[in-house]
């Protein structure tokens, strides 16, 4: 049987929408995310993995930009990926308008 | 207390290997992926800190994996029950202290202590040691340290699922090897995986490293003459080497391809491998189809170049006795070879006889390292060279006038370099070879077969029933999974090719068999299009690969008969 998908709105997992929605066409690396969200590793990858096997999230090997590192995997939004990011923002907005209207 | 910054790298780097170890299967390149990015976080405190969220993270990862189980519900009940991470870092800093035993695969990473290295070639290599258990019954038993080199593709990023290398033997080093490796990859996109099996090259245990010195005349003696004390004498150095060996507290029945099979797997695991490519090459074959056997989930791909099968195997001398009417038989076939040499298995067969009456001894240089620098050329000599010589297809071209050199008895000519063969012939560690040769062949427990010739001889007749019981046997793989490809040479000596293709018959549909005219062993090695094939077949292994250059191998270049200058 299939696990039930998590889902995808803890504050974690916002974060690294957020930052992941900001620059949606460019690659981006583990650490880099991790500095530009506040997630430490041993948050950040589990994120990472849920929502690659969710299929919201493509990754790859990029090569090294100075000789003598390793490639690095990187990471960005698939379509699917950047849809529930887009569709999150706007529930954000939503619920900031009602907090103000109300 | 202060910690040196080294230090605190030192233990980020064992807590990320950590990681890969826990996490291995489908979820590897993502240990991988975090492993990595250590090296680009520059403070050392911060990588400390990276490599133990990493640890949580492995943890969680592989806890989802496992059950249904909420991963943060079973890490607070471990917290509240006494500090899982608290366990885990005390664990590994004891690791890191240096320990008697490895409670798990780990890849301690050292420099690069390599000959020949080229300086563009250094930065692509990653050298170390990997602690195998030495019983792996026995956890107590304590390990052996094994040499592993990892050479990273030249292109980056590398393509996943490296190649693993298993080298001939047994008993023969590798990891010296590394820059020729490096040079002759066997799938260019991906890494290439290097190790010296348990007591070879630079792996422990060194066991009798004195030997090939003391076995120099006793070898030499049996090549020349069938005599028993041929035998006895050799049979002395050996049981020397056992008893030394097992005074120094070495249980011999710690070796054998079946060990051999599960350091590899220990070695996948150190590296954090999920799959690899194992490219079996001679004996490296035995390791690689009982690997395919034992551990098909590991492997993407096998090739199995120049098969040693396992046990029953018919004498040796009755299959270089095929290889060799077979290259006599395509020489009556060639126009040149025909031409220079009419009949020369009938000239072969008389050699034998002259030798036998009248010994031709040949001159060498002094750097084959010969009493007097002389060989006595015996007919048991003459065979074992001719034998030696099939393996190597860069010897086809003369092997004819050589044999003729030695039967119109010129001490001068081509004969010095079929004398020279067997003093020039590679020597593995013999103890290491005799270690895991008595262990997976029944057949060497046996006494001396009636009607065995001096190739038979130089096997372990006579040493193996003293030196260990036989252990579990290597194995085929009948019915595996795992796409298979097998290269066979025409003139093989060790193996005919009808019996690598029967072996690939056993295999059953996943194994793909390819026999290669006028190529000895080790058909990569001496082969383009071999090369070719492999490599094509590793990159794509559920696809038929294109084998039409076996049929277009260039024509042996015969040279005519020697002429005295």
């Amino acid at each position: 049987m299939p696990m039930p998908r998590k889902p995808n709105n803890s504050r974690q997992a916002r974060a690294l929408f957020a930052a992941l929605v900001d620059r949606s066409q460019t690659w981006r690396h583990g650490y880099d995310l991790a500095k530009e969200t506040g997630l430490k590793s041993g948050t950040l990858y589990p994120l990472l993995m849920r929502l690659s096997e969710q299929g919201l999230l493509e990754s790859r090997w990029q090569e090294a930009e100075r000789p003598g590192l390793p490639p690095r995997h990187v990471y960005r939004l698939t379509a699917s990926g950047l849809v529930l990011a887009r569709e999150q923002e706007l529930a954000v907005i939503a619920a900031e308008r009602a907090g103000a209207l109300a | 207390m202060t910690v040196s910054t080294d230090l605190w790298r030192q233990w980020a780097v064992k807590l990320a290997q950590h990681a890969s170890w826990v996490l291995p299967g489908a979820h590897a390149s993502w240990a991988e992926a975090m492993r990595r990015e250590l090296d680009y976080i520059a403070d050392d405190r911060t990588a400390l800190r990276w490599a133990l969220g990493c640890i949580l993270a492995s943890y969680k990862a592989r806890l989802t994996a496992w059950s249904g189980f909420s991963p943060r519900a079973v890490l607070r009940q471990a917290a509240a029950s006494g500090g899982l991470m608290l366990l885990i870092g005390l664990g590994l800093l004891e690791n890191a202290g240096g320990q008697t035993k490895p409670p798990r695969p780990l890849f301690n990473e050292t420099t690069c202590d390599l000959p020949n290295v080229a300086p563009d070639l250094r930065p692509r290599l990653r050298c170390g040691t990997v602690g195998v258990p030495r019983d792996y019954d026995n956890p107590d038993a304590g390990h052996f340290n094994l040499a592993v080199v990892v050479i990273k593709s030249e292109q980056q990023p590398s393509w996943p699922e490296p190649v693993i290398y298993i080298n001939g033997g047994p008993g023969a080093p590798l990891t010296v090897y590394a820059a020729y490796q490096a040079r002759t990859p066997y799938a260019p996109r991906r890494d290439l995986i290097l190790v010296d099996q348990r007591g070879t090259g630079r792996s422990e245990p060194s066991l009798c490293p004195d030997l090939e010195r003391k076995l120099l005349d006793a070898n030499f003696a049996i090549a020349a003459s069938a005599a028993d004390d041929a035998i006895a004498a050799r049979q002395a150095v050996y049981l020397a080497c056992r008893d030394q060996a097992i005074g120094r507290g070495l249980d011999l029945r710690n070796f054998g391809t079946r060990i051999t099979v599960e350091d590899f797997e220990w070695v996948r695991q150190a590296l954090g491998v999920e799959r690899w490519n194992v490219y079996g090459e001679s004996y490296g074959t035995t390791v690689a189809m009982t690997l395919v056997a034992l551990h098909p989930n590991a492997i993407r791909s096998a090739v199995l170049d120049s098969i040693y099968p396992p046990d029953p195997m018919p004498l040796q001398s009755a299959i270089v006795s095929d290889a060799r009417d077979a290259f006599f038989a395509h020489c009556r076939q060639d126009k040149v070879c025909s031409k220079s040499f009419p009949d020369l298995a009938e000239t072969y067969r008389d050699t034998l006889g002259r030798l036998d009456q009248n010994p031709l001894v040949v001159t060498l240089p002094p750097r084959m390292r010969q009493a007097e620098d002389r060989v006595t050329v015996t007919a048991s000599l003459f065979e074992a060279g001719v034998s030696d010589l099939l393996y190597y297809p860069n010897a086809y071209p003369a092997l004819p006038r050589m044999i003729q050199s030695v039967h119109d008895g010129d001490a001068q000519g081509p004969a010095t370099d079929l004398a020279a063969q067997p003093a020039a012939a590679e020597t593995p560690n013999l103890a290491t070879h005799a270690a895991v040769e008595c262990r997976d062949r029944p057949h060497l427990h046996a006494q001396l077969p009636v009607g065995a010739s001096v190739l038979d001889r130089r096997q372990l007749y006579g040493v193996c029933d003293r030196w260990s019981e036989p252990g579990p046997l290597p194995l085929v793989p009948v019915g595996a999974r795992v796409p298979i490809l097998v290269l066979a040479g025409q003139f093989d000596p060790v193996t005919r090719p009808a019996s690598s293709r029967h072996v690939a018959e056993l295999i059953g549909d996943s194994a793909r068999f390819v026999e290669f005219p006028l190529i000895g062993h080790n058909v990569r090695h001496f082969s383009p299009c071999g090369t070719r094939i492999a490599a094509d077949f590793i990159d794509h292994p559920a696809q038929a690969p294109d084998t039409s250059c076996a049929e277009r191998i260039a024509p042996i270049r015969f040279l005519p008969k020697y002429r005295t200058p």
